[in-house]
């Protein structure tokens, strides 16, 4: 049921379109390739702009040991049906990113499994554009 | 003449008929309640409450041709990954008009001399006084929201904003302090809010520029606060914008 929240405002926001776009660039974030990792949050920020997930990664693309996850603004969250309390330091989680395009260990949320087995999809607009890559 | 005392006493009771029926009329017809939240909406395909589609800015010659080159460049920027900074990137609000252009929600409040519309990003407040005569330049210092008034026109709700600042600007229209916004509010359907927003500035505009938005009632929701709190991207030297990265994380 929350998911299907989740997905009823993610399509919401992408049938709005330009409003969304107009409001925000998601440029820095390669849309072509998708990094899938899995490790351990330090910190949780639950602010806007954007929230924010400082993973340290255990299982990822070589040479990645800690990255910088970028989320929507916490009210799109909020409105998603996530709350502040859904990650944790601590937790063991999957996270699936949009990379930066410069190679910097940083990226753009899009999926996140976490420990107690929800994946979690932040109301990214026009997230179907993110072409997703194992 | 008896019958011509007759006919002007007629007349008379006739005229002041008139004029009670007017007047219980007007007091009748409250303007519609607007207080709630609500937000951007497009209907499916076909819905006649779907507004036009929005109209090119009408700018000069000249002025065109820098607006056009302008979103080319940002156009490329972002195809490139390298986003022009915006205002968003500094945390500064979108103002007038922008803030009515969604993709978050406001919330109307209604009184008989004051509506007040709170946009959800940035915690952006507007304030329309209905029983104040609007000011003139010289007395408003320019802002983000200028400064409103409004009256009903039977069921519309005329708002009329001078007093916005440079670089608030609506899609990245430039404008003089003189420019003058006329919106008017009016619900298509019981649920279903226009804003149709008419821009006046006869030094860049060739002719009035003018959007509609419409906006669906959220009944049940309440405005969340948003504070810019720790915006980690930012504009670098060149004005793009960059993702400051955890420590640690930085890479190669």
């Amino acid at each position: 049921m929350a998911r299907t929240i989740k997905l009823v405002a993610a399509s919401l926001l992408l049938a709005i379109g330009l409003p969304v776009a107009a409001h925000h660039s998601f440029a820095i974030f390669d849309h072509t390739q998708t990094y899938t990792l899995k490790g351990t949050v330090r910190s949780f920020q639950w602010t806007n702009p954007h929230g924010y997930i400082d993973l340290e990664v255990a299982d990822g693309p070589p040479g990645i040991e800690r990255y910088t996850v970028e989320l929507t603004s916490i009210n799109m969250l909020r409105r998603a049906g996530w709350k502040s309390s859904d990650v944790h330091e601590g937790d063991e989680v999957t996270a699936i990113v949009a990379p930066l395009l410069n190679g910097q260990h940083g990226g753009l949320l899009l999926e996140l499994k976490v420990p107690d087995g929800r994946t979690l999809v932040p109301p990214v607009p026009a997230i179907n554009t993110f072409k997703r890559t194992p | 003449m008896p019958a011509l005392n007759r006919r002007l006493t007629l007349a008379a009771v006739a005229a002041a008929v008139l004029v009670v029926g007017t007047v219980v009329k007007a007091q009748s017809a409250a303007p519609p309640d607007l207080t709630g939240s609500w937000e951007r909406y497009r209907g499916p395909a076909g819905d006649p409450t779907n507004p036009p589609p929005e109209s090119q800015p009408p700018l000069k010659a000249d002025l065109l041709a820098e607006w056009q080159a302008r979103r080319a460049a940002e156009r490329e920027a972002d195809a490139r990954g390298e986003p022009i900074a915006s205002n968003y990137t500094h945390c500064i609000p979108d103002g007038v008009p922008s803030m009515m252009s969604g993709p978050f929600p406001f919330e109307i409040v209604q009184s008989t001399t004051q509506i007040n519309i709170a946009q959800e990003a940035y915690s952006q407040v507007r304030r329309i006084y209905l029983s104040k005569p609007q000011l003139t330049l010289d007395d408003i210092e320019l802002g983000f929201y200028g400064r409103s008034v409004g009256e009903w026109h039977g069921d519309t709700l005329v708002v009329d904003t001078i007093g916005i600042k440079d670089y608030v600007r609506f899609r990245d229209v430039p404008h003089t302090p003189e420019m003058r916004i006329t919106e008017r509010f009016r619900l298509v359907r019981p649920d279903i809010l226009w804003d149709e927003i008419t821009i006046e500035d006869p030094a860049v505009l060739e002719k009035p520029w003018t959007v509609t938005f419409a906006y669906r009632r959220m009944p049940d929701y309440e405005i969340i606060e948003y504070v810019c709190e720790d915006n980690r991207e930012y504009a670098d030297d060149d004005g793009v914008t960059r993702l400051r990265l955890l420590e640690g994380s930085e890479g190669p």
